[in-house]
């Protein structure tokens, strides 16, 4: 057991390709033994962030610090990183044995002890039988795993996981997320995850770091980012949401004054986090939080387009005056005819106000 | 039109037939010949006898110049191994433009007349002292075989997963404990390739051995040239037989290991 957990410093990093900006020059803070996700599109900058950390691209400027050691300039070899791989990178000529044992013989770590840490990693990964088997031997789902062991045996002060999951099925995904969040349960290390898969992100992560554009636009935990995206991009990218046009009149006060376009009538609601002016904005309200209104109640009218059923959920779709469509999802109500005109109200403590998306 | 086409493909295969036999019968003519009983060249052979392999190994020059060959291939292939590695890993390692100078370089040689090679050689050698002898022989031979290894390697290389390279690294192996666990394995399969080319390259090379080779490193194939311009006896169909013979087992047994190789390492066959 490593009796201390580092830290890891992200300082003014930044990295750019000729004209490509890869990453603008970018903070962040992960905490020993906390369990981060970089979630983001591709060309995002979260590969190139997780690249610079393992050592393999230098950056262009600013400091990357594991624990009060700053790597910066150290060679992969000396920063004591274990990486995992989204195609694995299990040397093809080694037994599954050899390939977790690597990184302790290159550590000249004594035979008795080397053969006792590998097996221990290859038990934790379920896999103790099969350390004399070939590689080629091994489903996607055990190479995996065998690159899991191979990187956690070095007790990396930092572990970096590049998209692990991308080439299993979906199934077998789900089952290593939870796998990946049960080992990181029992013996928390320093993580940086990167993915594109929001549900990945949500599922095992600590706190998650949204990127586009080579920058972070919102860090936090999973919960966070679902119920206070700073905008609508992260509300976008996490979660299922529907986006509604409307207008603020008065954002001068605590609460925000504003009509939905396409709807007479004005609202109200407490203003977020982002700073809005008046002018064009986005109310944001997740499907789990549109209701029916009540009889007397103002609302919004609708006609109902369609109604699914996933078991005990009924996820209803509706289109809006303007002709958006909006989606409400209710748990055990009765199916609404289709065709219908309803009336239809947000949760007033779960709806935000976003600025607009403005294109980047 | 299907009977057009069919009697042109016909024709095509008759053509190809043709051509395929003038260019391998005269190769294989040697074999009878060597087993002829009579003094002097004659396919069919009328009466069959090893004699003329007696004699041939028999005769000390003959023993002495294959040996010769042997040394020669020997260190020619360790040479161009050696160079030829590097080179394809540092060439891997450079930025396009410069890769395919780099590359052009390497396989000039394949271009530039072998004539005009041997005469410069011819003059180097003998200033620098290592004409007649093996190592120069084999030296010279080098330019020759490394445009094989490096081509051989360079295939292997780009075969590689630098993310295996980058994993040993992050596991905190030093640059030459990555080339001795990951590349080399990795490169077995062109290295074997590229080894058999450059030894049958360098063993039955001709024009920059008449040159260079002098009394001291007398190969094979210049014995023979010099013998068959002085008489045409059965000796040289021996010897022909002799080259061919071993050019054709080192192939087979460098494709094997190729290939044993490519299958354990689960990549493709370089020489494909």
């Amino acid at each position: 057991m490593s009796t201390s957990m580092h830290g890891v410093a992200f300082r003014k990093v930044s990295k750019s390709y000729g004209a490509v900006t890869a990453l603008r020059p970018l903070d962040l803070e992960i905490q020993p033994g906390e369990f981060l996700t970089l979630l983001g599109p591709s060309g995002s900058g979260k590969t190139t962030l997780l690249n610079i950390a393992a050592g393999f691209l230098d950056p262009d400027g600013g400091q990357v610090v594991i624990g009060s050691r700053d790597v910066t300039a150290l060679p992969p070899r000396a920063r004591n990183v274990g990486m995992v791989f989204q195609n694995y990178a299990l040397f093809p000529h080694l037994s599954v044995f050899e390939n977790v044992a690597y990184g302790l013989r290159v550590r000249r770590v004594a035979d008795a002890e080397l053969r006792s840490r590998v097996d221990t990693a290859l038990t934790l990964v379920q896999l103790g039988e099969f350390g004399k088997r070939a590689i080629n031997q091994l489903s996607g789902g055990q190479q995996q795993r065998v690159a899991l062991a191979r990187a956690m045996v070095i007790e990396p002060d930092l572990l970096l996981m590049d998209e692990p999951l991308g080439a299993l099925d979906r199934q077998l995904r789900k089952h290593v997320q939870l796998e990946i969040r049960r080992l990181h349960n029992e013996k928390p290390r320093t993580t940086i995850y990167v993915t594109h898969d929001q549900e990945e992100a949500l599922v095992m992560s600590d706190r998650v770091a949204i990127m586009r554009n080579g920058r972070i636009e919102q860090i936090g935990t999973p919960l966070e980012l679902y119920d206070q995206p700073r905008n609508a991009y992260i509300a976008s990218f996490l979660g299922e949401s529907n986006l509604l046009p409307v207008h603020v009149d008065d954002a001068s006060s605590g609460q925000v004054g504003f009509k939905v376009e396409g709807y007479a009538g004005a609202w109200s609601l407490p203003g977020g986090a982002a700073p809005l002016e008046r002018g064009v904005a986005l109310l944001l309200a997740r499907p789990e939080t549109i209701r029916p209104a009540a009889e007397d109640a103002p609302g919004l009218e609708a006609i109902v387009e369609e109604t699914v059923h996933l078991g005990e959920l009924v996820a209803t779709r509706l289109r809006l005056n303007t002709g958006q469509m909006v989606w409400m999802r209710r748990m055990n109500a009765p199916p609404h005819e289709l065709g219908k005109r309803i009336r239809i109200m947000w949760d007033p403590a779960k709806a935000r106000l976003l600025p607009e998306e403005k294109s980047p | 039109m299907s009977g057009r086409f069919q009697r042109r493909s016909i024709l095509g295969e008759i053509v190809g037939g043709l051509v395929l036999a003038f260019l391998v019968m005269p190769i294989l003519a040697v074999v009878p010949a060597s087993v002829n009983n009579a003094s002097f060249i004659k396919i069919p052979p009328e009466a069959y006898s090893i004699r003329w392999y007696g004699q041939f190994f028999g005769d000390a020059s003959w023993v002495a110049s294959l040996a010769n060959s042997a040394e020669v291939a020997v260190l020619a292939t360790v040479f161009s191994v050696t160079i030829g590695t590097s080179a394809a890993i540092g060439i891997e390692r450079l930025p396009s433009g410069l890769r395919s100078l780099a590359v052009g370089l390497v396989l000039s040689p394949l271009i530039v007349p072998v004539i005009m090679i041997s005469i410069s050689l011819y003059y180097v050698t003998r200033t620098i002292g290592l004409y007649g002898t093996p190592v120069g022989l084999a030296l010279s031979h080098s330019l020759l075989c490394l445009p094989f290894v490096v081509l051989n390697v360079g295939v292997s290389l780009k075969r590689l997963d630098p993310n295996l390279v980058r994993a040993a690294e992050g596991l905190g192996a030093g640059p030459w404990r990555v080339f001795r666990t990951v590349t080399f394995p990795a490169i077995v399969p062109g290295l074997v390739g590229g080894a058999t080319f450059a030894f049958v390259t360098s063993f039955d090379e001709v024009v920059i051995s008449i040159f260079i080779a002098g009394y001291g490193a007398k190969t094979l194939p210049v014995k023979l040239w010099e013998q068959i311009r002085v008489e045409f006896t059965p000796v040289a169909a021996v010897a022909s037989t002799v080259i061919l013979g071993l050019t054709m087992v080192l192939f087979v047994l460098g494709r094997r290991v190729t290939m044993k190789k490519a299958a354990a390492v689960g990549t493709e066959d370089a020489w494909r």
